[in-house]
């Protein structure tokens, strides 16, 4: 066996640079311009200076007139400065779905629900050659290398019946949804045919932002006007300010991330490792102990509530978008200043996560004020650590520790839609699988099993994420949320195969199923390489009734379930 | 009360409810009314119907008809309230034909493999999952064949190192057999752990046998033999849960049709009803 140590280069962070074919001629031209010429360089450090920020971390990207930048409702991981030519974002009314490459929500009306009877394929995700000639809505073109353009159809109207802003060089947009994992909020699109942006990604954005005062004093101010302001309302105990006591609490709050953006690809190899997601590896947002600095309110991703036991940390709870941290103990010792209370838990980021901070001076002195008593969290009993933590860890006791301590290692509290099996109630009869493949071209869009743990069993179906890492970076808007209730749905007809959503998927949710013609020929390319498409479970959005898969089950053995409501999940385990 | 508790209440009082009426009905009317056994022959009838029809509806799921579950808690229940219904239809006399035995004899076989049937889907999924080891079950030869393709190897491996070939004659003895395929269905069903124990006793015995590389061997080959008995386990089990409504379906459509035959015997000796 051999024993002398194989030697590698140790990672760094720029071995895979955004755009390998960036020059250094290209960092050199961008340090001239506008924002980058005004930084001070000698504020970066010298492991990541700012022309190598630059260089690995941007691309400059040219769009012809028209071609789509960001779409409406898409996530994305990267902010765009303008270098040359402009841009134009459609303000109201937004931008039809068809015209993003999204299937229009439509349910099936009696005639095509009953038509699927005998009108189904024999072969799975058939489709008529004219289905896949007919004008979908979206301009797709194929450039140089395996990069797509998109390009909205008929210009001319969408300005004559959209209203839409101008955006001119030296412009950023796209900063705050790359920064804070949330959906654009609007579509952009090119202006000129010359248009040339700097796309700068968000590890790149945070570290400009960072070390240059001035940007990230730009992007917090957009971020507090834009975002902040309307989050706040949004949260109860904010609601009884008035309109200067709330511009105060904008002005002082802070904001955090923690984690990787790009956790799934980390996830996908531990897993792959045989290994699980542990507390002790994830980022400490706030420590059991410690003095409570402000409350944490996580504004996306999902965070770990534990608590020491042992030598390890114990999961009480995960917490969400709009859930907070911290705020009980801070009320707790504004109440009881003779008696405060340090941190009863700690709160780890599990992948990636945005917290809004509203630091504990804000609290005390401008928002418990006005909070009603009956508003207040209960106090938090001296000497009773053990009393407070069996109070919170109410979360974890309705469920189970194990199956608490299960969920979070998988990263199964991310689904809004899990597919949940009872297989004490189970009898493996794949009723199920067959209705879903009935109701979908004969494709079953997932399969019956997955990790359990005891009773439960999580079936390898689309979860429907809260944050969905697959629609990050499609290229034609095909994956998308459906607008009515959120469910990630992917319209077969502007979907290009590109597998990028497969790959993103942390749970392996998303298959790529070579497609046939109605005859059972597999549909193939110019250079005869079968076409694929992206299929996953779309909670049956187009039929009436809700899931199929659920509603087949003849022992109530599976349903789907949103992991953030563990009173309905402890209920289901109860029944 | 939990909702798997209120359903079974439902369900019960509902069949508690309807065979009241029908006994009820029975008393009162079966001596007055002439048509009376043609009303009871045509009530059973269309709740046989509406029992049949539940296969009918798994096959289109598309179709908005209310839950599954639903359907087989009104599928379990009405099929005990054919028991009532036929009783009265046969105003609790034996059938007198030959033709009325063998439609009993059939519709015994249908709700003795449909309560069977119910019973297994009840326990076994339990069983199933206390074993653990879940596997699907069409995935069950492929599994079983890598199983064997690496025992296989284990023994062949163990021979060039102990210059002896215990293991590997022990193994084509013994064990090719055993990996081969499906093996001790009705003691798994039984819930025995004789197929295991006697494989690994055996496995113990040839242990005094093996010097320390052989031995390393043989566990991993243990290691097998333990998953490939849960395999036949969980294909004992998923097979019996699969194989009860091969009994159970195709007699449903055997009475169907030999219900049909004797509406129309009934009708055609009789004039219709009076």
């Amino acid at each position: 066996m051999p024993t002398t140590p194989l030697i590698v280069n140790r990672p760094q962070r720029w071995d895979a640079a955004f755009d390998p074919a960036m020059t250094d001629e290209d960092a050199q031209r961008l340090m001239f311009t506008a924002p980058f010429s005004q930084m001070s360089e000698e504020k970066f450090p010298k492991r990541t200076p700012l022309r190598d920020i630059l260089r690995n971390d941007s691309r400059i990207r040219r769009f012809k007139q028209g071609e789509i930048i960001v779409r409406h409702g898409d996530y994305g991981t990267s902010a765009f400065l303008i270098l040359n030519g402009a841009a134009r974002v459609v303000l109201k009314p937004p931008l039809p779905a068809r015209m993003l490459g999204r299937a229009e929500s439509k349910k099936k009306n009696v005639f095509r629900m009953l038509s699927q009877a005998w009108n189904s394929w024999r072969e799975p995700e058939s489709f008529r050659l004219a289905q896949l000639r007919a004008d979908v809505g979206v301009d797709a073109r194929t450039g140089t290398g395996e990069d797509v353009h998109v390009f909205l159809q008929d210009l001319p109207r969408v300005l004559n019946q959209h209203r839409t802003e101008a955006m001119q060089g030296g412009e950023f947009f796209g900063e705050i949804a790359a920064l804070s994992r949330m959906p654009r909020t609007s579509t952009i699109f090119a202006d000129t045919d010359d248009t040339e942006l700097l796309e700068v990604r968000w590890q790149g954005l945070r570290d400009l932002m960072k070390y240059d005062d001035a940007l990230q004093k730009h992007i917090e101010s957009v971020y507090r006007e834009r975002a902040l302001r309307s989050y706040l309302r949004a949260i109860p105990i904010f609601k009884h300010l008035t309109k200067e006591q709330e511009n105060v609490v904008v002005g002082q709050t802070e904001f955090a991330t923690y984690g990787d953006y790009d956790w799934s690809g980390d996830y996908k190899k531990l897993l792959k490792s045989g290994g699980a997601a542990r507390p002790d590896q994830e980022p400490v947002v706030a420590a059991e102990g410690d003095y409570p600095n402000g409350v944490v309110f996580v504004r996306a991703g999902f965070a770990r509530m534990s608590q020491k036991f042992g030598n390890g940390q114990r999961t009480l709870n995960y917490l969400g978008a709009g859930q907070n941290f911290g705020f009980r103990e801070i009320a707790h010792n504004w109440r009881k200043r003779d008696a405060p209370v340090d941190l009863q838990h700690s709160l780890r980021a599990i992948g990636y996560a945005h917290f809004i901070i509203v630091p504990t001076e804000v609290m005390e002195k401008i928002v418990l004020p006005t909070v009603p008593v009956r508003e207040l969290p209960e106090l938090i009993e001296p000497k009773a650590e053990e009393i407070s933590s069996r109070r919170d860890s109410h979360a974890a006791e309705k469920i189970g520790t194990d199956l608490m301590e299960f969920l979070a290692e998988h990263r199964f509290f991310n689904g809004t839609a899990t597919m949940l099996i009872d297989l004490d109630r189970c009898t493996r009869c794949d009723d199920c699988v067959r209705a879903c493949a009935s109701t979908h071209d004969n494709n079953p869009r997932f399969l019956r099993h997955g990790p359990s743990n005891g009773r439960v069993m999580v079936a390898n179906a689309c979860m429907h994420c809260a944050d969905p890492v697959c629609m990050i970076g499609c290229p034609t808007g095909a994956i998308h949320r459906e607008s009515a209730a959120g469910q990630v749905v992917i319209n077969p007809l502007t979907c290009i195969g590109c597998s990028l959503c497969a790959n993103n998927c942390p749970y392996e949710a998303i298959r790529m199923t070579e497609i046939r013609d109605t005859d059972g020929a597999f549909l193939v390319d110019k250079s005869l390489r079968p076409i694929s498409k992206a299929t996953k479970c779309d909670l049956c959005v187009e039929n009436h009734g809700g899931p199929a898969c659920e509603r087949a089950c003849p022992h109530g053995a599976l349903t789907r379930m949103n992991m953030g409501d563990l009173d309905t999940f402890a209920k289901w385990l109860k029944r | 009360m939990t909702s798997f508790t209120r359903q079974r209440w439902a369900g019960l009082l509902f069949l508690i409810g309807a065979t009241a009426v029908a006994w009820f009905a029975h008393a009162h009317w079966s001596a007055r009314l002439t048509a009376w056994d043609y009303f009871t022959g045509w009530v059973l009838f269309a709740v046989m119907v509406m029992l049949t029809v539940f296969n009918a509806r798994k096959k289109i799921p598309f179709l908005p008809l209310g839950t599954s579950e639903g359907w087989l808690q009104f599928h379990i229940y009405s099929g005990y309230l054919t028991i009532a219904l036929l009783l009265v239809h046969l105003r609790f006399r034996p059938p007198g034909s030959g033709f009325g035995i063998t439609l009993f004899v059939l519709y015994a076989i249908v709700t003795g493999s449909g309560i069977a049937g119910l019973v297994l889907t009840r326990v076994l999924p339990r069983r199933l999952t206390t074993r653990g080891g879940e596997v699907i079950y069409e995935k069950i030869p492929t599994v079983r064949r890598s199983l064997q393709q690496q025992a296989e190897s284990l023994a062949l491996a163990a021979i060039p190192g102990a210059k002896s070939t215990t293991i590997a004659d022990f193994y084509a003895r013994r064990l090719r057999d055993y990996f081969n395929g499906p093996r001790d269905f009705w003691l798994h069903l039984a819930e025995s752990r004789r197929p295991l124990s006697s494989v690994m006793d055996e496995l113990n015995d040839l242990r005094r046998f093996l010097n320390n590389d052989e031995r390393a061997a043989l566990d991993k080959i243990a290691a097998l033999v333990r998953q490939k008995d849960g395999l036949d386990y969980h294909h004992a089990l998923q097979t019996t849960l699969k194989l009860w409504l091969f009994v159970h379906l195709p007699f449903t459509y055997g009475l169907m049709l030999f219900t049909l035959a004797h509406i129309v015997i009934v009708y055609a000796f009789s004039g219709g009803a009076k």
